[in-house]
C-alpha cells in the first residue's frame, strides 16, 4: 500500500485558555490516502472544523501525530508550516475571505506569490479561465457574485497545484445551484490534478459524493454502524 | 521576504481607502506641521540674522568697552584697518520742565552713524548718516535728539520740545521708529534717546567711572570691499594680540548677539518640544486607528497566513502599508511647516522686530518628517505586532473576544529601537539636551502614570460590586470591559490636562510673585552712577527724605572675564547655563564682609582690614556651571586692565531677595584707585509704596539730575508684560498639544465606536429605549471623563509644583478655579465628544444595522 498523504495518530486539542479551555479532539487516529476524497460530517460543536484547521497546519495539536505529505507537522515552525501551507495545502472557506482590496487575479495568484512562483499571474490566469472567470480577471471580490467569490477561491486555492484540498462547508455561503456548480467544479478539478480532498458538510447529498465519510461526535471519530454493532457484540 | 511583495501588499491594501484614518492623518500632520514649522522660522531667523549681520553690527567687527574710551594706540591701530565709527549706551534719566522723569536708554552717536542700514522715522522717513546728523545738529546751541515713541508717550514729548538729560536740554527733533543695529545692543531696560557724542560730552555725564558701553564698529578693508570670515577673525586675534589687556568683547558680523541667537535656540527647542508633545498626544490617536485598522483587517490577515504567508511578511506589509499612510498625513503638515515663513513674513513684514529669511529650509523639513514617521511608528508598532498572532483558525469561526496577547519579543525590542531613534534624533536636533530630556521624561513619566492609573481604575471597576441600578452597572462595566476606551482616554485627556494644568499653575504662580511676593520684599529703587564722591551726601540726602527706609550702598563696576584658571575665557568648557557670565562684561563690587542674603558654602570670608592680592568670592551655583572651586584664579579686565584674582570662597546668594547681590564680589583693594561709581537700592519697610516713590523721583531730579534711578516697580511691570507676552505664546502652542489630544480622544471614541455601536443595537433589540442607551453612555464618558480628568490635573500639579519649587525656585500657587473650571470643560467635551460619535447609532433602527453587520 502508498503511504497515505494525511496520517493522523491520537490527536488531542483543545482551545481557550484557563476555565473556558475546551477539549476538542479526543484521540484522533486516522489516514487518508493520496487522491482519496473524504467528507468530515457530524453535529454542530462535534469538532469538524477543528480537524480540518488540524489536518491543514493551522492549529496545533496538543499531543499525538499530524503527517501531511510526509511532513511532521508538529514538528515545524510558525513560518515553515506556512510556507509548506502555502505550496502544499489549498483551503477553501465557507465564507470565501477573499481579500476585498484584491482583483479576481491577484487574489488567485497570492499564493504564488508569497512562495515566490514565477509567473505567478500566468498560472492564476490559467486556473480563472478553468473555473469560467476569465472574464472577470480584473473584478474585485465586491464586484462578483457570491458563486463567482467562491469561484476565485477555489482557483487560488488550486493554483499552487496542492496535495491536498481542504474545504469547509464550500457550498454554506450559497443558493442550491449555485452550490452544486461549485461542487462540480471541485471535484472535476480535484480529479482532473489528483489532490486529496477533505471537506467538511452537513449536506449528506455532498458527504455521499466522497470516497469516504468520517463522522465525528463530541470530539471523537464515531465508528460506521456494523462496527458499532461489532464492536457491543 | 521580498520588499517587492511587500510593498505590492502595502498598495494593494491602501487601495481600500482611507476609511478610519482621517484622525490618523491629522494628528500627524498637526505634529509634523508643528516641529517642521517652528525648526523652519528658527532657521529663517538665524539666517536672517547672518544675511543681516553687518547692518545690525554696523560693521564687520565690534569691539565693546565699559567705563572708558578706547585709547589713541588702539583706535589708532583700528583705523588702520579699516572705517572706524562708534556709538556709547549708557542708562540716565530724562527730565521734562514739568516735574515728570523717567529712565531712558540713551545712544550717543558718531557722524558715521548709522554706517550700514538706514535708521527710520515713525513718518516712514528712511536716515543715513549725514541725514541722522544734521537732525541732531545743534541750533541756536540746543543740541537734537530723537526719542522713541515710547519715551515721547512716557513724558508727553513732541519734535520741537526739549527734554533734559544730565544737565542739558535737549531738543527733540523728530520720533525715532527703528535703528538698523538696535538687536546688537541687547535688551533695553528703558525707551531710546538719540543724539550725538558730541553732545554727550557737553552733558556733563561723562564722569570717571560712569558706566558707558563704548562699540567701536569696524567696516574692514578699503572701498566698500567684503572680507572674508576667514579675515575678521584674523584681524581679532591681530588686535587680541596688539592689546592682551583691553579688555574688550569682540563680536563679528556672525555672532552679533550670542543672547539673542541662544533665546532664538531655546525658544524654538522649548515649540519643537510642544510640536513633539503634539505628536505623542496624537501618537494615542495613531495607536487607536491602527489598532482598529488590524481589527479591520483580521481576516485578510488571517487569510493571507491561510495561503502561506509567514507571519513576519505580514507584519512587514502592515508595517510598510502604514508607514505609507504615516507619510501622507506628514505631507501637509510639511507643506504648512515649509509655508510658515512666507506667510509670517506676508503677515507681519516689517514690523518683526528681527530680520527674517524666508525660505524652504530641508533641514527643519527632513527632522518634521523622521521625527512624524518614527512617532507613527513608535506608536503603531504594538497593534501591528500584535497581527502577528491574528489566527487563521478565526476565518472558521466567529470571532467576538478581541485579540489579546502578548506582544510577543521581537516586536517588543523593536518597540525598544524605534524609541531609541526617537531618542537619537531628538538628542542631536536639540540646543538644550538636558532640557529636551526632562521635558521627555516628564512626558513619558506621564504617559506611565496615566496608563497605570488606567490599569488600576480598570481592575477596580471589576471588583467593584454590582451596581442594583442597570444603566450605572452598564457604564461601570463598560470601563472594564475588554476593548474598553479607559485606556486611551486615560492617556489622551489626562495627558492634555495635565499639560494644561501644569502651564496655567506655573503661570499662576509666576503672577503671584510679581504681583504678591516681590514687591513686599523687592527695594522700590536702584541708583546707578552716583558719583563716588557723591556716595555720602546722596546717602544723607536720601535718608533725608525717607528716614525709616533701608539704604545699602556698593561701589560698582564693569568687569569682563578673561581668563578661568589661566585659559581663555573663550575657550572654556562651561554649562550652557552659565555661558553668560563669560560673555561680555558684568557689574562687579568689592565687599569688606559677607553681603547680606547670602551664605558661604565653600572656602572662608577675608578678613574686613585685608589688603592682600585680590581675592573673589563666587556665586556657588556659577562656579559649578563654570567647573570652578575655591583655590582656583579668575582674570577680570576691569577698565582696560587685567586683574586676576584667587577664589577664597563660594556662596549662595538668595537672588529672590531683589537686594544688591553680584556673581563676583572682590576683596576691598582689588582695584586700589580705579574710579567708579556706586550703586544704591532703597527699600520702604512696607514694600513698593507709589505715592513716595514718584515724589522721590521728581525730588531727586531736582536735586541730582546726573544720578539715575532706576524703579524696580517700572521693570517688573516691563518683566510682567513680557511674560504676559511669553504666557501667550506658550499658550498659543500648548493649543497644538491640546488639538492633538482632543484629535487623539476623537480617535480612541471613534476606534471604539463599532463595538458601542454593536451594544447599542443589542441593547435596543433587549428593550432599552433610546434614553437609557443615552443615560448610559453619558454615565460611561463622565465617568471616564472625570476619572482621566481628575489624574491629570493631579499630575499637572504635581508637574507645575517641581518645575516651581526646582527650576524656577518660586513658591507654588495653587490657582483653583482656572484648573477646575478646565478640568469639567474637559469632562463636558469627552461628554460632548462621545456623544457626537454615538449619536447617529441611537436614531437607527436595529434591523437595518443587523442586516448589515
Amino acid at each position: 500500500m502508498t503511504k497515505p498523504l494525511i496520517e493522523m495518530q491520537n490527536v488531542h486539542l483543545s482551545l481557550g485558555q484557563g476555565a473556558a479551555r475546551v477539549h476538542i479532539l479526543k484521540g484522533i487516529s486516522l489516514q487518508i490516502g493520496r487522491s482519496e476524497a473524504v467528507g468530515l460530517t457530524g453535529p454542530s460543536g462535534s469538532g469538524k472544523s477543528t480537524l480540518l484547521m488540524a489536518m491543514a497546519g493551522l492549529e496545533r495539536a496538543d499531543s499525538g501525530l499530524v503527517r501531511v505529505d510526509g511532513q511532521d507537522l508538529g514538528a515545524m515552525g510558525e513560518d515553515a508550516l506556512a510556507a509548506f501551507r502555502g505550496k502544499r495545502i489549498g483551503i477553501v472557506f465557507q465564507s470565501f475571505h477573499l481579500i476585498p482590496t484584491m482583483t479576481a487575479l491577484e487574489n488567485a495568484a497570492l499564493p504564488l506569490e508569497l512562495a515566490g512562483a514565477p509567473n505567478a499571474f500566468a498560472r492564476a490566469r490559467e486556473d480563472l479561465n478553468a473555473v469560467g472567470l476569465g472574464a472577470r480577471l480584473s473584478h474585485y471580490p465586491g464586484q462578483l457574485s457570491g458563486g463567482e467569490q467562491q469561484r476565485v477561491a477555489l482557483a487560488r486555492a488550486l493554483v499552487p497545484r496542492p496535495a491536498l484540498l481542504v474545504a469547509d462547508e464550500p457550498t454554506g455561503n450559497l443558493d442550491e445551484t449555485t452550490g452544486r456548480a461549485i461542487i462540480d467544479l471541485m471535484f472535476a478539478l480535484r480529479a482532473e490534478r489528483g489532490a486529496t480532498l477533505v471537506l467538511v458538510t452537513h449536506d449528506a447529498a455532498l458527504a455521499a459524493r466522497c470516497d469516504r465519510t468520517i463522522r465525528l461526535r463530541s470530539g471523537e471519530i464515531e465508528l460506521p454502524a456494523p462496527l458499532r454493532a461489532g464492536a457491543a457484540a | 521576504m521580498s520588499l517587492a511583495l511587500i510593498a505590492r501588499l502595502a498598495l494593494r491594501s491602501l487601495r481600500g481607502g482611507f476609511r478610519g484614518f482621517g484622525i490618523f492623518f491629522a494628528c500627524i500632520a498637526l505634529g509634523v506641521a508643528t516641529v517642521s514649522g517652528v525648526g523652519s522660522l528658527a532657521s529663517a531667523i538665524s539666517d536672517g540674522l547672518a544675511r543681516e549681520g553687518r547692518t545690525i553690527l554696523g560693521g564687520d567687527v565690534s569691539f565693546s568697552v565699559s567705563q572708558r574710551e578706547l585709547g589713541e594706540a588702539e583706535t589708532a591701530f583700528m583705523q588702520a584697518s579699516g572705517a572706524l565709527s562708534s556709538v556709547a549706551v549708557f542708562r540716565s534719566m530724562a527730565r521734562t520742565g514739568a516735574d515728570g522723569s523717567t529712565l531712558v536708554e540713551i545712544k550717543a552717536v558718531d557722524p558715521a552713524w548709522p554706517s550700514s542700514g538706514r535708521a527710520r522715522l515713525d513718518t516712514k522717513a528712511e536716515l543715513d548718516a549725514p541725514a541722522v546728523q544734521a537732525l541732531l545738529a545743534p541750533q541756536s546751541g540746543t543740541d537734537g535728539a530723537l526719542i522713541d515713541r515710547q519715551l515721547a508717550l512716557r513724558l508727553g514729548l513732541k519734535p520741537g520740545d526739549t527734554v533734559t538729560i544730565g544737565e542739558r536740554g535737549l531738543s527733540v527733533r523728530a520720533i525715532l521708529d527703528s535703528e538698523p543695529d538696535k538687536l546688537a545692543g541687547g535688551v533695553a531696560f528703558g525707551p531710546r534717546l538719540l543724539m550725538t557724542q558730541d553732545a554727550l560730552r557737553r552733558s556733563g555725564l561723562l564722569q570717571p567711572g560712569s558706566l558707558v558701553r563704548w562699540s567701536y564698529r569696524l567696516a574692514l578693508g578699503t572701498g566698500g570691499q567684503t572680507v572674508s570670515d576667514a579675515q575678521v577673525a584674523a584681524f581679532i586675534a591681530r588686535a587680541n594680540a596688539a592689546f592682551p589687556e583691553a579688555g574688550w568683547e569682540a563680536r563679528t558680523r556672525d555672532t552679533i548677539s550670542p543672547q539673542f541667537g541662544r533665546s532664538i535656540a531655546r525658544l524654538a527647542q522649548f515649540l519643537s518640544l510642544v510640536g513633539l508633545t503634539a505628536l505623542a498626544a496624537g501618537g494615542a490617536g495613531v495607536a487607536s486607528a491602527v489598532g482598529a485598522h488590524v481589527a479591520r483587517k483580521r481576516a485578510d490577515i488571517a487569510t493571507l497566513k491561510a495561503l502561506g504567508a509567514p507571519a513576519s511578511t505580514v507584519f512587514a506589509g502592515l508595517a510598510a502599508e502604514v508607514g505609507l499612510l504615516a507619510f501622507i498625513g506628514a505631507v501637509p503638515g510639511l507643506l504648512l511647516g515649509a509655508v510658515l515663513p512666507y506667510g509670517l513674513s506676508a503677515l507681519l513684514g516689517a514690523a518683526l522686530p528681527f530680520p527674517f529669511a524666508a525660505a524652504i529650509y530641508p533641514r527643519a523639513l527632513a527632522t518634521g518628517l523622521a521625527l512624524g514617521l518614527v512617532i507613527a511608528l513608535l506608536f503603531a508598532l504594538p497593534a501591528l505586532g500584535r497581527a502577528h498572532d491574528v489566527p487563521v483558525s478565526g476565518l472558521f469561526r466567529y470571532q467576538v473576544a478581541p485579540l489579546r496577547v502578548r506582544l510577543r519579543l521581537r516586536y517588543r525590542i523593536m518597540i525598544g529601537a524605534v524609541a531609541s531613534a526617537l531618542l537619537a534624533i531628538i538628542w542631536l536636533s536639540a540646543a538644550d539636551r538636558t532640557l529636551a530630556l526632562v521635558f521627555l521624561g516628564s512626558v513619558a513619566g506621564i504617559f506611565i502614570v496615566l496608563r497605570l492609573a488606567a490599569v488600576a481604575l480598570m481592575a477596580l471597576a471589576r471588583r467593584l460590586p454590582h451596581p442594583r441600578n442597570a444603566t450605572l452597572r452598564l457604564a461601570l462595566a463598560s470601563i472594564h470591559r475588554p476593548g474598553a476606551l479607559t485606556a486611551s482616554v486615560f492617556v489622551s485627556l489626562g495627558l492634555s490636562l495635565s499639560l494644561l494644568t501644569a502651564l496655567v499653575l506655573v503661570d499662576s504662580s509666576l503672577r503671584q510673585q510679581f504681583s504678591d511676593s516681590l514687591p513686599r520684599q523687592s527695594p522700590s529703587f536702584f541708583f546707578l552712577d552716583i558719583p563716588a564722591r557723591d556716595a555720602g551726601s546722596f546717602e544723607a540726602w536720601l535718608k533725608s527724605q525717607s528716614a525709616e527706609a533701608r539704604i545699602e550702598q556698593v561701589a560698582l563696576m564693569r568687569g569682563r572675564v578673561m581668563e578661568v584658571n589661566g585659559t581663555r575665557a573663550e575657550d572654556v568648557q562651561v554649562k550652557e547655563n552659565v555661558a553668560w557670565v563669560l560673555e561680555g562684561d558684568r557689574g562687579i563690587t568689592t565687599a569688606q564682609t559677607l553681603p547680606e542674603g547670602s551664605s558661604l558654602t565653600a572656602g572662608a570670608w577675608w578678613a574686613a582690614d585685608y589688603d592682600g592680592p585680590p581675592l573673589v568670592s563666587l556665586d556657588s551655583g556659577i562656579a559649578e556651571g563654570l567647573r570652578l572651586k575655591v583655590g582656583d584664579t579668575i582674570t577680570v579686565n576691569v577698565m582696560g586692565r587685567n586683574i586676576k584674582a584667587g577664589i577664597a570662597n563660594l556662596r549662595k546668594v538668595n537672588w529672590r531677595s531683589m537686594g544688591i547681590n553680584f556673581v563676583l564680589v572682590f576683596s576691598p583693594s582689588s582695584f586700589k584707585g580705579a574710579p567708579h561709581s556706586n550703586l544704591a537700592s532703597l527699600a520702604y519697610p512696607a514694600g513698593f509704596d507709589a505715592a513716595r516713590e514718584e515724589a522721590l523721583l521728581k525730588d531727586m531730579a531736582k536735586a541730582w539730575p546726573g544720578i539715575t534711578a532706576v524703579r524696580v516697580k517700572d521693570t517688573f511691570d516691563a518683566l510682567s508684560d513680557l511674560f504676559s507676552q511669553i504666557a501667550v505664546a506658550v499658550r498659543a502652542a500648548s493649543a497644538v498639544v491640546v488639538a492633538a489630544a482632543v484629535l487623539a480622544l476623537a480617535g480612541a471614541l471613534a476606534a471604539g465606536q463599532e463595538t458601542r455601536n454593536r451594544d447599542a443595537v443589542v441593547l435596543k433589540v433587549l428593550g432599552a429605549g433610546r434614553g437609557r442607551i443615552l443615560r448610559i453612555f453619558v454615565t460611561e464618558y463622565a465617568a471616564l471623563g472625570g476619572l482621566a480628568g481628575l489624574f491629570g490635573l493631579g499630575a499637572g500639579a504635581l508637574a507645575a509644583w517641581a518645575v516651581c519649587r526646582y527650576v524656577m525656585e518660586i513658591d507654588f500657587a495653587f490657582a483653583a478655579l482656572p484648573v477646575l473650571a478646565m478640568t469639567l470643560a474637559a469632562i463636558a467635551a469627552m461628554i460632548a465628544l462621545g456623544l457626537a460619535t454615538s449619536w447617529r447609532i441611537l436614531g437607527r433602527k436595529p434591523a437595518s444595522y443587523l442586516r448589515a453587520a
